[in-house]
């Protein structure tokens, strides 16, 4: 088990430790730890930041009371138990909104409130705007085409003349430029705001 | 946060985000994912830079090359987009409406045997002229696609903007067309 696993094991026993009652802070910490991975799913598969956002609401309230409850057997396992509630409720979403529904009727209550609103992940649009502006004219549009248009490198390599081996050097390269224009790095991750 | 101890490359959490690995290496970058909060955080650079530039392009502050498809693709999906199509030599009167999406000019080129292509954008009254190098382009389709920004456009009451498509080689440089846009705000 990776370390970062390890710690969120750490943080399902406590909370399983002092069922029926609570211990707010490692629900607390465990909720910002793994919300915005879950979220992340979210917004790979259904491409909708509403719905990624339900997605780690829904997923984190039933694994919380899923751990209070005593159902969760395998607490170091907590993360593997998080990805595949994850999958299962992106295919669940994907045939109705009925299970989503229950899950919310049933513990809504339950979750850790200093944790329901806010998104971590939006960023400054004005500084954005200005990272764009300054890439060179072949990146700008392979970005539109890649993040507004959602396009693979195979599809934006057949609308520019380009071959999807090149689309993808490219698209890395504009992507790595406005991660330094927005003063990001593999280091200091933690702070996407 | 825990060093992570085989971080994926960037390159694989961008293929990643486009659905351009293969299944079975996308379950194992998803179980990566949450358990590595390091490269769970690169990622999600990714989908924070993928929402902030669609909401810029949708606000308008976005101008770019655009490709035909793509133009097509926006109509589709219900957006109002003024085209306005100039052969070599053309000029046009243009605006942008209040009920427009985009505005995009359409400048017709034979572009067969060019490598590297430049815009060149002069303004009529003050002469002010920017260069935009090496602007993407599909030779069989004959054009290349210029979108201004639209709140860019928006800002605009009488402009005449004279565009040079130079085609740069190695030695020289030659012009294939020149394409006058005479701008007015939008009169109802």
């Amino acid at each position: 088990m990776e370390s970062a696993a390890a710690d969120e094991a750490v943080l399902a026993r406590r909370i399983m430790a002092v069922a029926p009652g609570r211990d707010r802070d490692a629900e607390g910490e465990l909720y910002r730890r793994l919300a915005p991975r879950v979220r992340l799913y979210g917004l790979k598969h259904l491409r909708d930041a509403a719905a990624a956002a339900d997605l780690a609401q829904d997923v984190l309230v039933m694994t919380l009371q899923r751990l209070r409850s005593g159902e969760i057997r395998e607490p170091d396992r907590v993360v593997s138990f998080v990805l595949g509630a994850s999958r299962q409720m992106v295919i669940d979403r994907r045939r109705g909104e009925t299970r989503r529904q229950r899950i919310l009727a049933t513990f809504a209550a339950d979750l850790p409130p200093s944790e329901v609103s806010g998104d971590r992940y939006t960023l400054d649009s004005a500084r954005l705007r200005r990272c764009l502006e300054v890439l060179p004219q072949r990146e700008r549009t392979i970005v539109l085409l890649s993040f507004y248009d959602e396009r693979s490198a195979a599809d934006v390599a057949s609308e520019v003349g380009l071959s999807a081996a090149n689309v993808r050097v490219v698209r890395h390269r504009s992507i790595e430029r406005l991660r330094s224009c927005l003063g990001w790095s593999d280091d200091d991750s933690e702070g996407v705001q | 946060m825990n060093a992570c101890v085989a971080p994926l490359p960037m390159e694989r959490l961008i293929e990643y985000w486009f659905d351009e690995v293969a299944h079975a290496q996308d379950s194992l970058i998803e179980e990566h994912l949450f358990v590595c909060a390091a490269c769970s955080a690169r990622s999600q650079q990714l989908a924070a830079i993928s929402a902030g530039i669609k909401q810029v392009v949708a606000a308008g502050d976005f101008g770019a090359i655009v490709t035909g498809p793509f133009v097509t693709r926006l109509k589709q999906a219900g957006l109002r987009v003024r085209e306005y199509r100039v052969p070599p030599g053309g000029s046009v009167l243009c605006t942008i409406a209040p009920q427009d999406d985009l505005v995009v000019g359409r400048l017709r080129a034979s572009l067969g045997g060019i490598g590297r292509l430049d815009l060149v954008i002069h303004d009529a009254a003050d002469g002010a002229l920017a260069r935009l190098e090496d602007v993407p382009f599909n030779a069989e389709a004959g054009e290349v696609i210029f979108a201004p920004g639209a709140s860019y456009l928006r800002t605009l009451d009488t402009l005449t903007q004279c565009l040079e498509l130079v085609a740069v080689a190695e030695a020289d440089e030659r012009v294939i067309g020149k394409y006058t846009f005479n701008h007015h705000r939008y009169a109802g």
